[in-house]
């Protein structure tokens, strides 16, 4: 670079300088302006901008948790939940087009654009439907912006109607409950209110673990529609409800419902109940009443008749009770089964007079034959041995008076009044089970004991829960309890015994097996306030094999019509206990059967 | 260069620069000068390829981030597409499950048993496989026993395809069964007429309903003008 003279390098170096200065002090300005509003926009967001967009594109959804299931004990689905759609329609939108465009497969494999008018629209929906096509009308014509056109329609029907594409309809998916066995366990499931909430049986006491809980999905959304991947996506899986695993047989709880409706009608009696019940373990394997409803349709059968009277409903036991006087007088060392008692036709104690259901002569009798022929007279003999606090203690021993706790609500606790507010005639009649009410299932509770050598073990209704990963948690069972000592418990088992082969109740035998039995027939209290009593119950309870019982049976009937001594639930009692002894594959017995005398001599 | 700064700069003579003999030897002869010859001149710094790689880069990169979105994009649309075969699937699934079920419930079975003539036994017998003992008497079933009460079958909306009824026959049927549902059998239910009665009582309102609603239940004819067959189901 050649130099320059002193002056003119003087004037053109600050000129140059200058203006590269001032273009820099620009640019600067410029880059401040920008950068500040860059800060401005993107840091503090003054206009609210990125927020108002992420609102735009954002959508939640509500992720329905599915209701568990109810299964009996071999897995038949009782109750569960299936998909359905409601059709919706848009009102404003279908009125206002006349026609549309759609898509329709042709034969050559391609689609044709075809025009679609409202009216074939709404004929081919009301076709799909199978509703009226005026009704059809009707429901889409108008300004509300949502409609309910159907109900609960089936997922093939919701696919014809969408390829359709009738403007303004849309399907929106909804949980139904389905009952796949109807009547049978009917009145155990129970049902739903509004589909949502139970109402009756284990729907409602097990709501809490069968609802589980919604999750929730929140995602940016496209003007398309799509979901944008890259976008914000946040999940929180819904939980699903637990299901419900039963003790019910319900083959089993079929045979006990049919019998037990067959028996009702035959008698033309206001109610019956048939409960079996393995004595190992205290699951209830049938709970069957009469007029079950059917959880799909429950409005069908009267009010009364939707709970499980087997449970509910509390009754006096009448003679089915001798059985906890025979096994606390043998407990308490009082009398043995062989014991003789002389018993005249009438037996008066204290100023009451008690008789039997048959007229006699003075007679002499064992323990055995006051059981085996059912006689209130001897049973007072025998009982009076016991004082009137014994009498109370074994009878809440037995589980009188106290509520089983299965998971079915309304379960009766019964009423046992204490003793010091019985009058002369109770503290008599509540050895045979008058003046003292239970339901069937506290008279099946108390022969179990027996039946398991004299411990209590509480029933069981709900087996284990299943969680939605597939882990079953059993229901633990509740603490047993010794009531009498295995002795007593060999001994009134004894005396059942030969109430079927020696006694009264021969018609409760079955071939090849040993059968202990009890009959029950009780004065009933009417019903709607009035005192006094109308009506009996009836009622047979019994448990086989007698060499290890395995099962009991109790069938009770309320007040059949007839006379009452011309009644008897023998061959029901037979036929279910038959059932269940084959349907679990129970060897016959083996031994000979025990038949105490009747007569002393 | 001005010639003040041309001072400041010593100036390497080609003689001293090329003098291949060590500086240590006195006074040799002064070499000529190196011969002049063309300088070959120091290679351009090239910096078109440098260019070339920043774009390059640059190009790769866009395209790299424009493929990624592409599939990311068109992997959502698969997406999309699975999840409603999964969902379709799962419908139909349930849907079968539910027939299934329906046939399996146990007052439909004893109800198509009655219908194919079968009568519940009366005796039973076992064979002990360890002693190969056998108990019990074989006698054939004996058919003519009241058959007793009849459990209506589930009350399953749509579970049947129920063809439309028109008959009065048709409308006692739905009246021994839940609405909504075929009938089990005729059979069970004349024989159990008596029984039934007090149900029938109670259902007769619902059969009013169900009748109506089979009525106003016009066939699919899918675009042509004869219906197709009637399926036969079980109870009919």
């Amino acid at each position: 670079m050649a130099e320059t003279t002193g002056k003119t390098g003087n004037s053109k170096a600050p000129n140059a300088t200058k203006r590269l200065r001032l273009g820099l002090g620009l640019m600067l300005t410029l880059l401040l302006v920008v950068g500040g509003k860059l800060f401005l926009v993107q840091g503090l967001d003054v206009g609210g901008m990125a927020e108002a967009a992420l609102n735009s594109r954002m959508t939640s959804a509500v992720l329905p948790a599915e209701r568990g299931s109810i299964l009996d004990s071999r897995g038949t689905v009782l109750a569960n939940s299936v998909i359905r759609y409601n059709i919706v329609v848009d009102q404003r939108v279908n009125t206002k087009t006349d026609s549309y465009k759609r898509y329709e497969p042709q034969a050559d494999g391609h689609d044709k654009l075809v025009d679609v008018s409202r009216d074939q629209a709404i004929t081919e929906l009301a076709a799909a439907l199978g509703m009226d096509t005026n009704a059809v009308r009707n429901a889409v014509t108008g300004d509300q912006p949502y409609f309910i056109v159907a109900k609960e329609v089936k997922p093939d029907v919701e696919d014809r109607i969408s390829k359709l594409q009738v403007p303004g309809i849309v399907a929106e998916g909804v949980s139904k409950r389905v009952y796949p066995n109807g009547a049978v366990a009917g009145g155990v499931v129970g049902f739903l209110q509004d589909g949502t909430t139970g109402l009756a049986g284990i729907e409602q006491t097990q709501d809490d673990q069968l609802k589980g809980k919604d999750g929730k999905r929140v995602f940016e959304i496209g003007a398309d529609g799509l979901r944008i991947p890259v976008g914000l996506d946040e999940l929180t899986p819904p939980q699903n409800g637990k299901d419900v695993k039963l003790t019910l047989n319900s083959d089993l709880q079929y045979f006990a419902q049919q019998a037990i409706q067959s028996q009702t009608d035959k008698l033309s009696a206001e109610w019956g109940v048939i409960i079996v019940m393995d004595a190992k373990t205290g699951n209830l394997l049938a709970l069957a009443d009469t007029n079950a409803p059917d959880p799909n349709n429950p409005g069908l059968v009267a009010a009364k008749d939707r709970g499980t009277r087997s449970v509910t409903a509390a009754y006096e036991p009448g003679s089915v009770e001798k059985m906890i006087t025979a096994a606390s007088v043998i407990d308490e060392g009082l009398a043995s089964p062989l014991d003789k008692f002389t018993i005249p036709p009438t037996y008066t104690v204290d100023g009451q007079t008690f008789s039997d259901a048959f007229t006699h002569g003075t007679e002499e009798r064992t323990l055995a034959g006051i059981i085996g022929y059912s006689m209130n007279t001897g049973t007072v003999m025998a009982g009076q041995r016991l004082s009137k606090e014994q009498r109370y203690d074994w009878l809440k021993k037995f589980g009188i008076g106290e509520a089983p706790d299965i998971g079915l609500p309304a379960t009766a606790s019964g009423i046992l009044s204490p003793p010091d507010q019985w009058d002369g005639r109770q503290q008599y009649t509540v050895l045979f089970g008058q003046g003292v009410s239970q339901s069937t299932l506290q008279t099946v509770r108390a022969y179990q004991t027996i039946a398991n050598d004299g411990v209590m073990l509480q029933p069981r209704l709900i087996d284990s829960y299943i969680s939605p990963d597939g882990t079953e948690e059993k229901v633990p069972a509740q603490p047993s309890r010794r009531v009498v000592s295995d002795n007593t418990a060999h001994q009134v088992k004894d005396i059942l015994e030969s109430a079927v082969t020696e006694g009264e109740i021969k018609d409760a035998g079955i071939d090849g097996y040993r059968v202990g039995a009890k009959t029950g027939t009780s004065e009933s209290p009417c019903d709607d306030g009035k005192p006094g009593y109308c009506g009996y119950t009836a009622s047979i309870v019994g448990m086989a094999p007698m060499d290890d019982p395995r099962f009991i049976v109790e069938v009770v009937l309320q007040r059949p019509k007839g006379s009452i001594y011309g009644i008897t639930n023998g061959p029901v009692f037979r036929s279910v206990m038959s059932q269940t002894l084959r349907t679990y594959n129970v060897q016959p017995s083996t031994g000979e059967p025990v038949r105490l005398p009747q007569y002393a001599k | 260069m001005s010639t003040a700064a041309v001072k400041n700069f010593p100036i390497v003579s080609g003689s001293s620069a090329a003098d291949p003999r060590p500086a240590g030897e006195p006074g040799g002869t002064r070499k000529g000068r190196t011969p002049l010859s063309v300088v070959r001149t120091a290679p351009r710094k090239r910096r078109a390829p440098f260019v070339v790689l920043c774009f390059g880069m640059l190009a790769v990169a866009l395209v790299a981030v424009l493929v990624l979105n592409i599939s990311v994009s068109t992997s959502q649309y698969q997406l999309v597409e699975l999840r409603a075969k999964q969902s379709s699937l799962t419908k139909t699934n349930q849907d079968l499950t539910q027939q299934v079920q329906n046939f399996q419930a146990p007052q439909n079975l004893a109800a198509k048993a009655t219908e194919l003539g079968m009568v519940p036994s009366a005796v039973k017998g076992q064979i002990d496989l360890s002693t190969l003992s056998v108990t019990g008497k074989a006698v054939p079933a004996v058919k003519g026993a009241a058959p007793g009460a009849v459990i209506p079958s589930p009350a399953v909306a749509g579970q049947l395809n129920v063809p439309p009824a028109s008959t009065s026959a048709a409308a006692d049927k739905a009246a021994t069964s839940g609405a909504g549902n075929a009938s089990p059998a005729a059979g069970p239910a004349d024989a159990a007429q008596a029984a039934a009665d007090k149900a029938a009582a109670a259902q007769k309102a619902a059969a009013d309903k169900a009748a109506a609603a089979a009525a106003a239940h016009a066939p699919e004819l899918h675009g042509g003008s004869v219906p197709a067959p009637q399926q036969k189901a079980p109870g009919q």
